[in-house]
C-alpha cells in the first residue's frame, strides 16, 4: 500500500464518522493548545528576561565588592586570604580597572535615600549617582526625554516604576517639571543636652532633612531586579549635583558597620566589559586583588536550569491534558475497530497483510494528532494574542509598556505537531495492535 | 500427492478447542482439484463445508495435513508468502457477501488493488472494467444498500477476480439469494470457469444447485468426505 493511499483511506474513514472525529480531535487540539500557551508563554517570559539582559548588556557587567560584602554574593566567589592588602574601592582603583584589556566602563555605586516629591505626591527611594557617560553607556533606557548632561547639577532622571507609583500616567508630562527631593544629613545640633538621653536611647537620631529642587529631563525605565545588578534605583543624577548635597551615604545597613579603613571607599563598583570574552580575564584580576566579584553571566546556568525547570512545570500541567486527550484517541480507536471488525476480515481477505491494517489505523490515529496540533496551535496562538492583548490593555493603563509575554518560535510550533502526531501514535500502538490480531475468520462471520 | 493436481489436499484437519472439549471441524480429508475444474462441495450445516473453504483460502491453517496449491505447500506458508497468496492466487466470494458498506460497487472492487499496491487510476480502470464484466457499470456509484442482493454478489464477484486469480472459492454464494438470481450467479460462475478456465470450488446447500455447472460434487459430512463423484 502507498503512502498517499494510507493517508486517503484513513481520511475517508475519520470523515465517516464526523462527530466521533471531530470530538476526540477537539480533545487533542484543546490538549495541544494548553500546552501551547503554557509552554509559549514560558518562552516569551524567558524571551523577555534575556532580551532584557543582551538590550542592557548586563551579561558584560561584573559588580565588585569589598571582601566583607562576601555574604551578599554566591558561593562561588574564591576564598580571600585574610592578611592580603585589600585595595579600597575608590577612585584610583576605578581608574586601574578602566586601564585593563575589555575594560570599557567602571563606575562605582553611589546611592542614598531620598524621599522624592512631585506634585502632591511623595515617595521613598534610593538616589544613584552616575556620570553622564555611565548613563549614555546604554544600560539606563530612556522612554521619555533625554539624558542629563556631566555639568547638569539641576536635572535627574526618575523611573517609569516611581512615576507609576506617583499616579502619573504620561510619562511625557513629566519632562520639564520640577521634583523635591529630601536627602537625609547629620545634625550636631540634635546631639544638645536637651536631647542627648533621646539620641543615646535611640529615640531619637541625630539626622534632619535638607531639600533640594530637580528638574525631570527623562524618564527611565526600571530593571525589574534587584540585587547585583548596577542599576536598582528610582532617580539618577550626575555627581555634580550629587556633590551639592548634604547627605547620608549608604547603600544598605552593612554600610554603618564597614571598618573605617573599607569605609574610605564605594561599597561597589560595577565593571563593564567590551564582550563577554573579557569577563574571566577581569574577574580574575579584581578576585587577585582580595575583592569580591559577581557577574550575571556566572548565573546564567542557574538562570537556565531555572527555565528549564519553569518549562518542565508548565509543560507537566500541558501534559495532563495531553493525556486525556491521547485516552480520547485510545477510546475512539477501539470503538473503531469494533465497529469496522468484519471490515478487517475483508481487508484480510482480500490480501492485506496485519502490517498493512496496522498502518490503517496508525494512520487514523497520526490524522488525529495532525489535525489536532494543527488547529491546537492555531488554538494556543489564538488564546495566547488574547491573554496578551487583555494584560497588555489592563497594563497599559498602568503605563506599562507593551511586552509581548508569549513567544512562538518556529522550532516551538513544529514541534508542537510532530509532539501531537507523536502522542497520537502512540495512543494509536493499542488500538492498531488489536486490529492488526483480528482473526479474519471469526470477523468474516461476525455480523 | 498428485502431480497434475492443482489444489490438493492431504488428511486435511481443523480442530477447535472450546475449553475442555475439542471440536473436529474437519477430519482427515484429502481433495484434489484439476486446473479449470468446477468442484461442487456439498453438505449439512456443521459438516466443515466453510473451515474447508478457510484453510483452502489461506484464512485459516490447518491442524494438521497438508494443503498444496499449484505445486506449493501453503500450509507451509509464512504469513507473509499467505497474505500474498491470498491476495493474488484465490479470490473468495461469500454467503453475506461480505462487501464494504461504506463504499460504492466501484470503491469495493478496486479494494483489494489497494494492498496491492496499484495506483489509484489504475485501481479505478480495472474495477470498472471488472463492474463491466459482471454487468454493472450502471450501478457503479451505488451503495450496497441501493443494490439488490444478486447485485451486491456480483460486486463480490468482481472483487474477488479484481486481482486475476487462478482459484475461485464461493462459499454458499447463492445462500441469500432466490432461485432465479442463484442461477444467474452460478451460470457466472460456471461462465467463468469454462471461458476463462477460471477453477472454481463451491460450497452449496443444494446439490441440484451445482449439479448442472460443475465437473465433480463432493459431499461433506461431520468434517469427512462421505461421497465423492464426477458429474461431467
Amino acid at each position: 500500500m502507498r503512502i498517499s493511499d494510507y493517508i486517503e483511506q484513513s481520511f475517508s474513514n475519520l470523515r465517516k464518522k464526523k462527530l466521533r472525529t471531530f470530538l476526540t480531535t477537539s480533545g487533542v487540539m484543546i490538549g495541544i493548545g494548553a500546552l501551547v500557551s503554557m509552554f509559549s508563554f514560558g518562552k516569551g517570559v524567558q524571551k523577555n528576561i534575556t532580551d532584557n539582559f543582551e538590550e542592557l548588556d548586563l551579561l558584560n557587567y561584573i559588580a565588585v565588592y569589598p571582601p566583607s560584602e562576601e555574604s551578599l554574593l554566591p558561593q562561588s566567589s574564591p576564598k580571600v586570604d585574610d592578611n592580603k592588602q585589600v585595595p579600597a574601592l575608590n577612585d584610583d582603583f576605578i581608574k586601574e580597572l578602566t586601564q585593563l584589556e575589555g575594560v570599557e566602563l567602571a563606575f562605582p555605586e553611589i546611592r542614598f535615600p531620598a524621599l522624592v516629591k512631585f506634585k502632591d505626591k511623595q515617595k521613598f527611594c534610593f538616589i544613584q549617582v552616575f556620570s553622564a557617560g555611565v548613563s549614555r553607556s546604554g544600560f539606563l533606557k530612556i522612554r521619555a526625554g533625554k539624558h542629563y548632561t556631566a555639568g547638569d547639577a539641576n536635572s535627574l532622571i526618575i523611573s517609569d516604576t516611581l512615576l507609576r507609583r506617583m499616579e502619573v500616567k504620561d510619562m511625557q508630562t513629566a519632562i520639564g517639571e520640577e521634583v523635591e527631593v529630601s536627602t537625609l544629613k547629620l545634625d550636631s545640633d540634635i546631639i544638645n543636652p536637651a536631647n542627648i538621653a533621646s539620641v543615646m536611647q535611640g529615640d531619637k537620631l541625630p539626622f534632619s532633612q535638607e531639600s533640594y529642587t530637580f528638574t525631570i529631563v527623562g524618564v527611565a525605565e526600571r530593571m525589574g531586579f534587584g540585587g547585583t545588578m548596577p542599576l536598582r534605583s528610582d532617580v539618577y543624577i550626575a555627581p555634580v549635583a550629587s556633590k551639592k548635597m548634604k547627605k547620608v551615604l549608604l547603600t544598605n545597613i552593612r554600610d554603618f558597620f564597614q571598618s573605617p579603613q573599607q569605609a574610605k571607599g564605594y561599597s561597589a563598583v560595577s565593571v563593564k566589559v567590551s564582550s563577554v570574552g573579557y569577563i574571566d580575564s577581569v574577574k580574575a584580576h579584581i578576585e587577585d586583588k582580595g575583592l569580591k566579584t559577581f557577574a550575571l553571566i556566572d548565573q546564567l546556568g542557574k538562570i537556565k536550569t531555572a527555565f528549564i525547570f519553569m518549562d518542565m512545570f508548565l509543560l507537566a500541567v500541558g501534559m495532563i491534558a495531553i493525556t486525556v486527550a491521547s485516552l480520547g484517541i485510545i477510546n475512539t480507536m477501539v470503538i473503531s475497530i469494533l465497529e469496522r471488525y468484519k471490515e478487517i476480515g475483508i481487508m484480510k481477505a482480500v490480501g492485506a497483510s496485519d502490517k498493512d491494517v496496522k498502518k490503517i489505523f496508525f494512520f487514523e490515529s497520526g490524522l488525529i494528532g495532525f489535525t489536532g496540533g494543527v488547529f491546537g496551535l492555531a488554538l494556543g496562538w489564538v488564546v495566547s494574542m488574547l491573554i496578551n492583548q487583555v494584560a497588555n490593555y489592563f497594563l497599559a493603563r498602568q503605563d506599562v509598556p507593551y511586552i509581548d509575554y508569549f513567544s512562538f518560535p518556529w522550532w516551538f510550533c513544529l514541534g508542537a505537531v510532530l509532539f501531537s502526531i507523536l502522542i497520537s501514535l502512540l495512543a494509536g500502538i493499542y488500538p492498531a495492535s488489536r486490529a492488526a490480531r483480528v482473526d479474519p475468520v471469526v470477523a468474516l462471520r461476525h455480523d | 500427492m498428485n502431480s497434475t493436481a492443482f489444489v490438493e489436499t492431504e488428511g486435511l484437519t481443523r480442530a477447535y478447542s472450546s475449553g475442555q472439549i475439542e471440536v473436529v471441524a474437519l477430519k482427515d480429508v484429502d481433495l484434489s482439484v484439476k486446473e479449470g475444474q468446477f468442484l461442487g462441495v456439498t453438505g449439512p450445516s456443521g459438516s466443515g463445508k466453510s473451515t474447508l473453504m478457510n484453510l483452502l483460502g489461506g484464512l485459516d491453517t490447518p491442524t494438521s495435513g497438508r494443503i498444496k496449491v499449484q505445486g506449493k505447500f501453503i500450509s507451509e506458508l509464512s504469513k507473509q508468502e499467505l497474505v500474498l497468496y491470498r491476495r493474488y492466487q484465490v479470490g473468495m466470494i461469500f454467503q453475506s457477501f461480505n462487501i464494504i458498506s461504506s463504499y460504492t460497487a466501484l470503491e469495493n472492487v478496486a479494494f483489494p488493488l489497494l494492498f496491492a499496491g496499484v495506483g489509484k487510476r489504475e485501481r479505478r480502470q480495472r474495477a470498472v472494467r471488472m463492474l463491466a464484466k459482471v454487468g454493472l457499470s450502471a450501478r457503479k456509484d451505488h451503495r450496497p444498500s441501493e443494490l439488490s442482493a444478486g447485485e451486491q454478489q456480483r460486486v463480490a464477484i468482481a472483487r474477488a477476480l479484481i486481482n486475476q486469480p487462478k482459484i475461485l472459492l464461493a462459499d454458499e454464494p447463492t445462500g441469500n439469494l432466490d432461485s432465479a438470481t442463484s442461477r444467474q450467479i452460478i451460470r457466472i460462475l460456471s461462465d467463468l470457469n469454462e471461458n476463462q478456465g477460471l477453477t472454481v470450488i463451491m460450497i452449496s446447500h443444494e446439490e441440484s444447485l451445482v449439479r448442472s455447472f460443475a465437473h465433480e460434487i463432493i459431499h461433506l459430512c461431520d468434517g469427512t468426505i462421505i461421497e465423492q463423484k464426477e458429474i461431467r
